[in-house]
């Protein structure tokens, strides 16, 4: 079996997929975050996909923006979510409704 | 010190006594009145003698310019101003003096000198003032700081009202005056008073007329402060302020800066033919009117009120009267001259005014004091013997202003008729008719209140006040006496002014008969007055001619009915149909309407704050399908 551009692109679909109805309909914070995570590599993979089968670079290139990129977002988000915790003691996302009561 | 710091410092000195007093000696009543006398005697000191130096001078600098328009502030010293600053500064004094006995048991001492600065600061500021906007400024002050002394007893529902109408009716006239000033700048493009008087010169010189718009807006302002019919309902009520207020600021100074004003404009109205004519008739028909008015009155303070609208009414008609040509040959060449008699005769007769009105005032003041604030001449008398001292002085001034040979009323009211004989019949008829009336009001108040027997407990014991309140009646008895003498002592102080004035009483053939019309018409209102009214506790004429009393009443009181009519009736009315308007269309429509609209968006888009994260990342979605399609042309 030939694997082609097609494969890829579905596979990331997929992925994507997953991550989007994981932000949607969990309700653990951390769960979601992970989920946004799978978008970002989601994307990623089919812009090398895109890379390799077009024989350019620019895709790499993007890459390696969105994986510094998301590196530091995690940084961020971790520690944020860790803070969450100490303070509410849940990371649930139905009792995180401060700003609305 | 120069001359201009002189003056900067006349003005300064009861600004800051006026501003100490109101930051910090609220509380201190008798340290504020030492201050505040203090403050005028040393502004009368440098006033006086900036008078008597004989030095002149005008001097200017730019305050505010807004593109082409600039505004100055300077001091115009010229003869007219020096009269006008040794009038203010004297009756000034004499009034901080009375004041310190009148006023040494009231519980608002303080805000009561606190004012009487501040009023001589805003009266000096339109005595110096060298352009119209400047002295439009100092105009308004005067009129707050009258409301602040009339407001004094704030207690007292007549008072607050007397004040508010007193504020009132001179926005009236100011709106008019404020009008004129700008119509003088659109016209001529200048409000210095200097320059405006001599491009009107010009023009007068070369026989043009001026528009008469211009000139009738400034009166305004003058009919407002020196309430001339129909503007004058808030002189008599003013009355309720404190006796030397009245005084000072309802007598003898504030109210004639109106007439202070005319006379230094006086070449832009005698331009004006038209306009003058109006002044001249307004003056003469206030004059009678307040005569009229004062025979029925009965408190002590409301006759010397009327009193005061006819004798300004005397004033404006004398301005109103204009130049008087004077032949005079020298070394056997025959030439013409153009009095400025009307602004000279005015000048004058506002200064002797000055001086026997402030002297009446402070005079009732004393007897009011003495009888224990009672202010009803029909429960007075008798109190000749008991208050010998005010009796005189009071006398004297009543003689001043009824004309008796040799005080000063007869110089300045024979001044007037001369002028009035002299250029126009009727006029002069109606004003010799209103001397009868003065003698006849003045002689009838000064009978019931100090001759016969006393009609009430308060007047059978009344006393002389203190040395501080006989010390100014006693000043302004003198001057009330020589004040006539300061022109005919051909004297070079204030030349300028007096050399318009023609000289009533050498030989001539109109002169005689204006002589004997004084001396007639003194007598007659004298005599019919004296043995007219009894020492009762009615009025005389109340008693024997109903009619006439009633007749006179109504005459008094209808004004003041006309306008509570109309603004009860019309203006009021009016007031809540323009009410109704703002409220459908401008409160309603336009404010309401856009504050609805966007009120409902606020409530949509408060319904999509919810709370949950998951509702927010479907508004996400919804969001980002939204731009999609837009970018993609779909909408």
């Amino acid at each position: 079996m030939n694997i082609g551009l097609h494969h890829f692109i579905v596979l990331s679909a997929l992925l994507f997929a997953i991550g989007f109805f994981g932000v949607l309909l969990r309700k653990n914070t951390l769960v979601i975050y992970m989920c946004l995570e799978l978008m970002l590599v989601a994307t990623t993979l089919a812009l090398v996909a895109f890379s390799r089968f077009n024989g350019t670079v620019d895709g790499n290139v993007f890459v390696f923006f969105i994986l510094t990129v998301a590196a530091a977002e995690v940084a961020v988000g971790l520690a944020i979510i860790v803070a969450l915790f100490r303070r509410r003691q849940t990371v649930q996302v139905e009792e995180l409704n401060a700003l609305k009561n | 010190m120069t001359p201009v710091q002189l003056a900067i410092l006349v003005l300064l000195l009861p600004l800051g006594s006026a501003a100490v007093i109101a930051l910090f000696l609220r509380r201190q009543g008798t340290l504020a009145s030492i201050l505040s006398t203090a403050a005028c005697a040393g502004l009368a000191a440098v006033a006086l003698q900036l008078v008597f130096s004989n030095v002149r001078f005008a001097d200017s600098f730019s305050w505010l310019q807004v593109g082409d328009l600039d505004i100055t502030l300077g001091i115009k010293f010229d003869d007219l101003a020096a009269l006008m600053l040794a009038i203010v500064a004297i009756v000034g004094l004499c009034v901080h003096v009375f004041s310190l006995g009148y006023m040494s048991h009231d519980g608002a001492k303080a805000r009561y000198f606190g004012g009487l600065s501040i009023f001589m600061f805003s009266m000096l500021g339109i005595v110096f003032a060298d352009n119209l906007f400047m002295m439009f400024i100092f105009w308004e002050l005067v009129g707050f700081s009258s409301w602040l002394l009339i407001n004094h007893f704030c207690d007292k529902q007549s008072a607050a009202d007397a004040s508010k109408k007193a504020f009132i009716t001179n926005r009236v006239g100011d709106f008019g005056f404020l009008l004129g000033i700008v119509w003088c700048y659109h016209a001529f493009g200048t409000v210095n008073i200097g320059e405006l008087g001599a491009l009107a010169e010009a023009k007068f010189a070369a026989g043009e007329t001026m528009i008469a718009g211009i000139p009738l807006l400034l009166f305004c302002g003058a009919v407002g402060k020196s309430a001339q019919l129909p503007l004058h309902v808030w002189l008599p009520d003013a009355m309720e302020g404190p006796t030397p207020v009245s005084a000072l600021i309802h007598a003898a100074t504030m109210v004639a800066a109106g007439i202070y004003m005319l006379c230094r404009l006086e070449p832009l109205f005698v331009a004006a033919p038209a306009a003058l004519d109006v002044v001249m008739w307004i003056g003469v028909v206030t004059a009678v009117y307040a005569a009229f008015c004062a025979i029925t009155q009965s408190d002590i303070k409301k006759v010397l009120a009327y009193s005061t609208l006819s004798q300004l009414g005397y004033m404006v008609a004398a301005f109103g009267l204009g130049r008087l040509p004077e032949t005079q040959t020298v070394e056997g060449v025959t030439q013409t001259y153009l009095l400025s008699a009307g602004a000279g005769i005015a000048m004058f007769h506002l200064m002797t005014h000055a001086f026997f009105k402030a002297l009446l005032f402070l005079g009732s003041g004393s007897v009011i004091h003495g009888c224990h604030h009672e202010q009803n001449i029909f429960k007075m008398g008798g109190l000749a013997s008991r208050m010998k001292f005010t009796f005189v002085t009071f006398t004297l001034g009543v003689l001043a202003i009824i004309g008796f040979p040799m005080l000063s009323g007869f110089f300045s009211k024979d001044a007037i008729l001369l002028l009035a004989f002299e250029k126009n019949t009727l006029v002069f008829g109606l004003l010799a008719f209103t001397a009868v009336l003065t003698s006849f009001y003045m002689i009838r108040m000064w009978k019931l209140v100090f001759l016969g027997k006393p009609r009430s407990d308060e007047a059978a014991h009344a006393h002389e006040g203190g040395f501080s309140m006989t010390l100014p009646l006693l000043v302004l008895a003198v001057l009330a006496v020589v004040g006539g003498y300061s022109f005919i002592l051909d004297n070079a102080v204030f030349s300028n002014v007096f050399n318009d004035v023609p000289d009533s009483h050498n030989h001539h053939h109109a002169h005689n008969v204006v002589f004997a019309t004084s001396i007639g018409v003194m007598a007659l209102g004298s005599l019919v007055a004296y043995f007219f009214y009894k020492n009762d506790s009615v009025d005389t004429l109340a008693a024997k001619s109903p009619a006439a009393f009633s007749g006179l009443s109504f005459l008094k009181a209808f004004p003041d009915d006309l306008y509570n009519y109309y603004v009860a009736k019309i203006q009021q009315r009016f007031a809540l149909f323009v009410n109704f308007l703002e409220q459908i269309f401008l409160a309603g429509l336009i404010v309401r309407g856009i504050a609805g609209v966007v009120g409902l968006f606020g409530m949509g888009a408060r319904a999509l704050h919810v709370g949950n994260l998951h509702a927010y990342v479907y508004w996400f979605l919804i969001g980002a399908v939204l731009v999609w399609g837009f970018a993609s042309g779909l909408f």
